[in-house]
């Protein structure tokens, strides 16, 4: 065949084309081009925005740059709370899988072997086979951490003992169970924290640290435990002032300091959750806007593998600022001693507080509650189980702001006040004082078993005469006698946070969380709106002497000894110290007595402490006025007293005022001047102290 | 199919038949290996750096009179000045005693030092470390120190017949705490060797170092052992920070690189801090049938 | 002497070669690289020796190489003997020199990324994965220079070995 035919094969059509079919075949085609290229047009210039922005979405990431919060200090700079670095020792459960998985075949073995009727669960066993595993290499860590097999100096031993019973010395089972449930993938961590912040205090901080030295120097560098490091806040004084200070806590919440735009792009773009930290009560809570800074950021482009890979762009995190709290950490730390030396019959700390304050600015030297709680063992993470502890002991309530409480015969001052101020008796008036007072057919008896007879306002004052008070309370009368209270304020809510001064960014009410708001000056309305009944004499003689309806706050029995030091009506405390600060005491008078007046009340709170009721206390050398009291109260349903003591230093031209509070239980011997009194005394001498210590620098 | 391909199925198969012994083995049999080869190939280390010895001994023999007289004199001079040193050592030695003695604290790390020559020198990106002249025969054991005068060198890692590995402070299995000079708290720092980079200078890191520290200025920042961890002395001199403490990246506490306190890839000579007692590190790396954890408890 | 020990004796001959890349790694030490080669040497010996030899060579050079490094146990002498095989199941290329040359730059470098990414699983992962890709390269490069510089002289040396044990050639295999 020549290559001729072969061409007129091929060159003859099978079957001719039509126009129409051609027709058809281009129409298609330009259906199908015209799609195509709307669709590209679509897509490259209207979609175009819309797509770039999601390509970068998926190839961005964003990592957080989280503030360090700010320092609080007390007014001679010491620092109260700061941020140190918490050491934890984690297991890498991926790299234990071996392990683990030899651990659960040989239990399975001794399981079978047994040839027990019981279905074996191979779930338990699993757990069992971890459990038995990493309770092996806590076994190491703890062996290095011990120093098991040295010599070890006395505080060595000391941190040892400490140790002994620590929790962490074997798997928390239940978290493991929590682990293996939410988060295997992670690092499960055996210990929290190696400076073990319950020794806080209890050994020195180097002893504290030398675990975290053992662990890094001598334990294995490769194999599945490690040891990781971050900061978390840190209170060196332990417990001291935790009422005031607060603690933090974890939120999820995203602080709400950036600008809506990056808010938006966080929430698409992270894919953790957002973690950081919160303040929780005390100044950490209402100042927390001040102390938390604010978090920085970074936007990187990523790998598809999940690798940074370009910084985008920036924003660097705002370390958050210092607070200077007017508390004074010796005064406070006299204080806490004081008032923990206070036992109960089974030898525990009695439910106490005590407050101090500078009688001229109002600002707090010092303000303590017991119980109380660390905030260090609340730092990494509140356990329940800790805190239902505090919940049990009644530690998380600042009994010096929150506690309501009668305050007893400190309360004589006011009816001595009101009787002076409303004329119906003077300062050198003289009342005979038996040994009780019948008022209608109940008799209101002294303390002392044969009265006090001759008895003037200072007389009163120093033996705290019970007679004088219920003979002037009737003589002033009820109403006037809860005004004379409210003269004073001790009916109105304290530590209102002063807008001036704090500035707008400052959201919180309150300088610390919830002080009490509900105190109670009792007069006939009170007592019928609570249906009690009406009024009688009865309820006046026992108003006079601090009993009765009446509850008030230890803070404010010392606001009121600052502003009867001072011969004014109110003192506004505060925890801020502020070295050029105005003295400004809000809605304050003059006390309204005359100088002789006057006189007497200060010379009969001396007279107090040198003869009288709270003579146990005396500062040799020194003269410094109080007055005690002792109310009783019911404490499961049967009576128990609250001691207490009020006061201010030194007797001529006072600075410092003070207040303490402690609550007596059912079989306990509590008075005001044998068991408050000391705390008084011991917050007083601190105060010369330190006074003594500054004049000599 | 012929023997060739045969053979070739056969080596495959037989391959993967050692993987899986060799992975099943037990550690018994690694370390065995592993000690095998090292003991074979110790000997040749020994020669080498005992030739070099030699080489520096007829080197020295070639010198003339005149200088070896100057030497002697500059010798004679700090022998002097070395003895003064000596005595009131004694002095402190003897005051420090009567203190522990009257404190009733005996102290628990007496050291036996053990001078050695390093034979030689391997670093990677993962790893620096020397081998030393002295072995277990001369009573090295793992987890000793090793320091040249008050400066840290590393850390002995493993130890052969007559030969010792040491892990240098910038390999990265090397980490101790430390003192930042100029921290009146005293707060510890983790440092740790760091992954370097070829032909870069090799670091360690310093981190945890805290937000409010202030370094002293004016001076180089120093980074000194604690002495709390049970290994190194306190105050020896593990290198200075180099280029600035700066924020980190991940954590909340600041970083800074650490230049090791000598070049330690010159170095010639070497003191190994032998604890008197085992650590409990030495412990725990020791195989598990030799000493059990329960006997030092 | 038997040609059954020829794989030893050939270990002994190679050491000093083995040894003396130690010394100039020791020397260099401050730049951090290693100059490696240990896979070099497996090719001399994968082309004239018996398979089982061979491997037996591969296996001991690697543990030796081990010895004092910290890498997972074994993975050196493992992939070692790999190559060992692979060579020696594919030793028609490594009849001329050319063959041989190319092979030596492969197996010293593909053997040196294998250790390299090896201690680096030892060592704490290392956090920037792109500089450890490129330390890596720059290492495994090197070691294929090496390969390619020490090849000549260090396969005459272990020919004249296997010469003298009377090993016979590598043209007559096959």
């Amino acid at each position: 065949m020549s290559s001729d035919d072969t061409l007129e094969k091929i060159s003859v059509p099978s079957a001719p084309i039509t126009p129409w079919r051609m027709y058809l075949i281009f129409t298609l085609f330009a259906v199908g081009f015209i799609y195509i290229f709307c669709g590209l047009f679509y897509r490259q210039l209207i979609q175009s925005q819309d797509l770039i922005d999601q390509a970068n979405l998926q190839s961005e990431t964003i990592v957080w740059r989280p503030p360090t919060r700010g320092k609080i200090v007390d007014r001679n700079n010491v620092t109260l709370v700061e941020n140190r670095v918490r050491w934890s020792v984690k297991a890498n459960l991926l790299g234990l899988e071996g392990e683990i998985d030899r651990e659960y075949r040989a239990l399975v073995k001794a399981e079978k072997a047994k040839e027990s009727t019981i279905k074996i669960n191979y779930e338990i066993l699993h757990q069992e086979a971890r459990v038995n595993v990493l309770n092996r290499w806590l076994k190491k860590i703890w062996f290095v951490i011990d120093a098991s097999n040295q010599k070890k100096s006395p505080s060595e031993k000391k941190r040892v003992k400490f140790l002994a019973d620590s929790p962490e010395r074997q798997v928390n089972v239940t978290a493991l169970a929590k682990h293996m449930r939410d988060s295997r993938i992670f690092k499960f961590t055996l210990i929290s924290d190696l400076t073990f912040p319950e020794l806080r205090n209890q050994i020195s901080d180097e002893e504290a640290d030398r675990s975290v030295a053992r662990f890094i120097e001598q334990f294995p560098v490769d194999g599945p435990i490690t040891i990781e490091s971050d900061m978390i806040r840190s209170y060196p004084y332990g417990s001291m002032a935790c009422h005031t200070l607060g603690y933090v806590k974890d939120t999820n919440q995203l602080p709400n300091d950036f600008d809506p735009n990056f808010e938006i792009s966080f929430k698409k773009l992270s894919k953790s959750k957002y973690t950081g930290k919160i303040g929780a009560e005390g100044l950490e809570q209402t100042h927390d806007y001040t102390l938390k800074g604010s978090s920085g950021w970074e936007r990187w482009t990523k790998t598809s593998a999940g690798y940074k890979r370009e910084l985008l762009e920036s924003y660097p995190q705002r370390e958050g600022s210092q607070v200077r709290l007017s508390l004074d950490v010796n005064i406070q730390l006299a204080a806490e001693k004081a008032l923990t030396a206070i036992k109960d019959n089974a030898g525990n700390p009695l439910p106490s507080a005590a407050v101090m304050l500078d009688v001229n600015t109002g600002e707090i030297l010092a303000i303590a509650s017991l119980p109380n709680y660390n905030p260090n063992r609340l730092a990494s993470k509140v356990t329940i189980k800790y805190f239902d502890e505090i919940q049990e002991q009644g530690g998380w309530m600042n009994r010096a702001t929150q506690g309501l409480y009668a305050p007893g015969s400190t309360y004589k001052l006011i009816t001595a006040i009101a009787g002076m101020r409303s004329g119906k008796i003077d300062y050198d008036d003289i009342l005979d004082c038996g040994r009780s007072l019948w008022i209608g057919n109940h008799e209101f008896v002294e303390h002392e078993p044969y009265g006090f007879g001759q008895v003037d306002v200072e007389k009163m004052l120093a033996i705290s005469c019970n007679v004088w008070n219920y003979r002037v309370g009737l003589m002033v009368g009820p109403d006037l006698l809860a005004q004379e209270a409210r003269r004073f304020g001790l009916d109105k809510t304290l530590l209102k946070t002063n807008p001036n001064i704090m500035g707008a960014e400052n959201t919180s009410q309150y300088e610390i969380p919830s002080p009490a708001r509900k105190m109670v000056i009792p007069d006939a309305n009170f007592k019928r709106s609570v249906g009690q009944g009406n009024w009688t004499s009865g309820d006046t003689a026992n108003t006079s002497i601090g009993q009765g309806f009446i509850l008030t706050t230890p803070l404010h029995m010392a606001c009121f000894a600052a502003s009867v030091a001072r011969g004014e009506t109110r003192t506004t405390p505060t925890i801020f110290h502020d070295p050029l600060r105005i003295p400004y005491h809000e809605d304050s008078r003059p006390i309204g007595l005359n100088r002789n007046q006057l006189n007497a009340i200060r010379e009969g709170m001396v007279r107090c402490v040198t003869e009288g009721t709270a003579r146990s206390i005396q500062i040799p050398g020194f003269q410094f006025a109080a007055k005690t009291g002792t109310s009783e109260y019911f404490k499961n349903g049967q009576k128990a007293h609250l001691a207490w003591i009020i006061g201010y230093a030194p007797a001529k031209n006072p600075k410092v005022a003070f207040a303490v509070l402690v609550e007596g239980q059912n079989d306990t011997n509590t008075w005001g001047g044998v068991t408050a009194g000391p705390v008084g005394q011991a917050m007083v001498k601190e105060w010369l102290n330190s006074k003594n210590k500054q004049s000599e620098e | 199919m012929n023997n060739h391909q045969k053979g070739a199925k056969a080596s495959y198969i037989a391959l993967a038949v050692f993987i899986l012994i060799w992975i099943s083995g037990t550690s018994a049999l690694h370390r065995f290996t592993k000690e095998t080869f090292a003991e074979f190939q110790a000997p040749a280390l020994q020669i080498v750096s005992k030739g070099g010895d030699l080489a520096r001994y007829w080197e020295l023999k070639s010198r003339s009179n005149e200088e070896l007289i100057a030497a002697s004199r500059d010798l004679a001079r700090i022998n002097a000045a070395l003895e003064l040193r000596i005595h009131s050592m004694d002095d402190i030695r003897r005051e420090n005693t009567r203190l522990r003695e009257n404190a009733r604290y005996t102290a628990n790390s007496e050291f036996l030092t053990v001078v050695a020559r390093v034979i030689s020198r391997d670093s990677s990106s993962w790893w620096q470390k020397i081998i030393i002249r002295k072995g277990r025969t001369d009573g090295i054991r793992p987890g000793s120190p090793v320091v040249f005068s008050n400066r840290v060198i590393g850390r002995v890692s493993a130890v052969h017949l007559n030969i010792s590995e040491v892990d240098l402070v910038t390999s990265p299995t090397f980490r101790c705490t430390a003192f930042l000079i100029g921290d009146e708290k005293r707060r510890i720092v983790y440092v740790r060797g760091d992954a370097a980079n070829s032909l870069s200078p090799n670091k360690a890191k310093v981190t945890a170092i805290p937000i409010d520290y202030n370094p002293p200025t004016g001076q180089p920042i120093k980074v000194l052992t604690t002495g709390l961890g049970g290994v190194f002395p306190s105050g020896l001199i593990l290198g200075e920070v180099d280029g600035g403490i700066r924020m980190s990246t991940d954590d909340n506490y600041k970083v800074a690189d650490l230049n090791p306190a000598k070049d330690l890839n010159m170095i010639e000579e070497v003191s190994v801090l032998v604890p008197q007692y085992p650590t409990a590190h030495e412990i725990l790396l020791a195989p598990s049938e030799k000493i059990k954890l329960e006997e030092f408890k | 002497m038997s040609v059954l020990w020829a794989w030893f004796f050939l270990i002994l001959a190679t050491y000093p070669w083995l040894f003396a890349a130690d010394l100039v790694s020791s020397t260099l030490a401050s730049s951090g690289l290693n100059y490696f080669i240990t896979g070099a040497a497996l090719i001399a010996p994968c082309r004239r020796l018996k398979r089982w030899q061979a491997v037996l060579f591969a296996g001991c050079v690697g543990f030796m190489f081990e010895a004092y490094r910290p890498i997972p146990n074994g993975t050196v002498a493992i992939s070692l003997v790999t190559l060992a095989i692979l060579l020696g199941n594919y030793r028609s290329y490594l009849r001329t020199s050319l063959g041989m040359i190319q092979a030596a730059v492969v197996v010293n470098a593909a053997a040196a990324i294998i250790w390299f990414t090896a201690s680096a699983y030892l060592c704490e992962a290392p956090t920037d994965i792109y500089n450890a890709i490129y330390q890596a390269a720059l290492q495994g490069t090197l070691s294929g220079l090496v390969g390619l510089i020490i090849i000549m002289p260090l396969a005459t040396t272990q020919n004249w070995i296997m010469d003298l044990m009377g090993v016979p050639s590598a043209q007559d295999l096959l």
